[in-house]
């Protein structure tokens, strides 16, 4: 019995051996088994080794000057190195939360080692627009939610109730020597020059389906956050003439009304 | 017409419609409250589910395995017919507001269209022609009166503020 016993003890522990050894073996290649799933040649797996530490970083840059298209052309040179260079540069501050593609950027590589450079783009632009979609849909209700932020903005009060008092102030008085749009415009001014002793409420720069539609195209992200910035204040102008017109009417009509003077 | 309430008519007209607006959901759920006339039964499912579980968790599953295991299969069961039922209620409640929102914006735009049709030709409210020099065209547009308000540009004017002051109330 003690010769069988451990003759099968032997046999036993050889075969966990195997099995461990077998295991290791597994466990040390799962990296270049993934790849030749996926389908990278070694040397690829090898080039992308190095930045295997680097976690995936989605970042939407609206900081970013360069167009997505120019950084995105192929470099043979210089590798993947320039393109999550201009994505990753100055973003983060602007639109912290909107992601684009992975810092150790594949695209350059693909372009590189892929014999369809096209498609190979097309489809990282497309995982982009994707993600950004995702993105978006969760962004929504964060946002509507802190709309209120926005309308109580004490400059915006100011402005509104600058332009209720103006208009009445105009109906009585002025409007007969002046077209009433003159003191619009100057109290506008007025409020160009004050708007630099307001405090500045921080505004969530809004990722619209147009913004990222702009972004993706290639148009740079600060011609996009200009843009917006103006068509905010055109938005707060017309808001104000539109409250300072509807009082002139309606303070107009409260005078017609009660007789104490014709036009 | 020109010198009456045609402006306060468009202006109260933007109102209701803005309010309506906003009080679109409210609506909509009391109308699927009333569509719907087994919101009893439901609460009264809801009571029952809540009751058996109750009587459940006195019951040793150990001592009385038979009596748990019959509760168990009830309260499964009240539960799957719970889901149906709120599953039927989402879907009825989805619809009636999908109605309730076409309804509101098939009239809010008749509303509009009636409005901008009776008011095409004369201005809502008339005021002298130099006071809104620069752009008296503009404003008058499509009345072609000088120093009228056209009834465009009067819609455009309420709707900013009926918004503005709603948006600041809400």
């Amino acid at each position: 019995m003690e010769p069988g016993e451990t003759t099968e003890e032997k046999t036993m522990s050889a075969a966990q051996r195997r099995a461990e050894i077998r295991r290791r073996k597994l466990l040390m290649n799962s990296e270049e088994r993934m790849n030749r799933i996926v389908g990278y040649t070694k040397n690829d797996s090898e080039s992308s080794a190095s930045r295997r530490s680097t976690e995936p970083h989605f970042h939407l840059d609206l900081a970013r000057t360069e167009p997505v298209s120019s950084s995105s052309s192929p470099k043979p040179s210089s590798g993947h190195g320039s393109f999550s260079e201009t994505l990753c540069g100055s973003l983060e501050d602007d639109l912290a939360g909107i992601r684009k593609r992975t810092r150790g950027d594949r695209v350059s590589d693909d372009l590189n080692s892929s014999p369809r450079p096209g498609l190979q783009k097309y489809l990282s632009r497309f995982d982009d627009a994707m993600k950004l979609r995702g993105q978006l849909a969760n962004e929504k209700p964060a946002q509507d939610g802190g709309s209120d932020l926005d309308e109580f903005d004490p400059f915006i009060v100011f402005r509104l109730v600058g332009s209720v008092l103006l208009a009445v102030f105009v109906r009585l008085f002025v409007c007969k020597y002046l077209s009433i749009f003159a003191p619009f415009l100057t109290l506008e001014l007025a409020y160009m020059g004050l708007s630099k002793y307001f405090p500045k409420v921080e505004k969530k720069a809004q990722t619209t389906v147009l913004t990222a539609a702009l972004l993706l195209s290639g148009i740079p992200a600060e011609v996009i956050n200009r843009s917006m910035d103006t068509y905010r204040r055109m938005g707060d102008v017309f808001a104000d003439l539109c409250v300072y017109f509807f009082t002139f009417i309606l303070s107009h009509e409260i005078l017609l009304l009660f007789g104490s003077e014709t036009p | 017409m020109a010198a009456g309430y045609a402006w306060f008519l468009v202006l109260g007209s933007v109102f209701l419609c803005n309010l309506m607006k906003t009080l679109l959901p409210s609506i909509s759920s009391f109308l699927s409250k009333l569509v719907q006339k087994d919101a009893e039964q439901e609460s009264e499912m809801r009571a029952e589910i809540h009751e058996m579980k109750k009587e459940q968790s006195t019951i040793s599953m150990m001592d009385e395995f038979a009596r748990h295991a019959r509760l168990e299969r009830k309260i499964n069961k009240m539960t799957d017919k719970l889901k149906t039922h709120v599953k039927s209620r989402t879907a009825q409640q989805a619809k009636m507001k999908w109605v309730v929102n076409i309804v509101f914006y098939i009239l809010q735009a008749a509303l509009m269209i009636s409005l901008i049709w009776k008011f095409y030709s004369d201005p809502v409210t008339v005021v002298p022609s130099k006071w809104i020099a620069p752009v008296e065209r503009l404003v008058a547009f499509p009345t072609g009166v000088a120093g009228g308000v056209g009834i465009t540009c009067w819609l455009v004017v309420c709707n900013k503020v009926i918004t503005l002051g709603l948006h600041a109330i809400s």
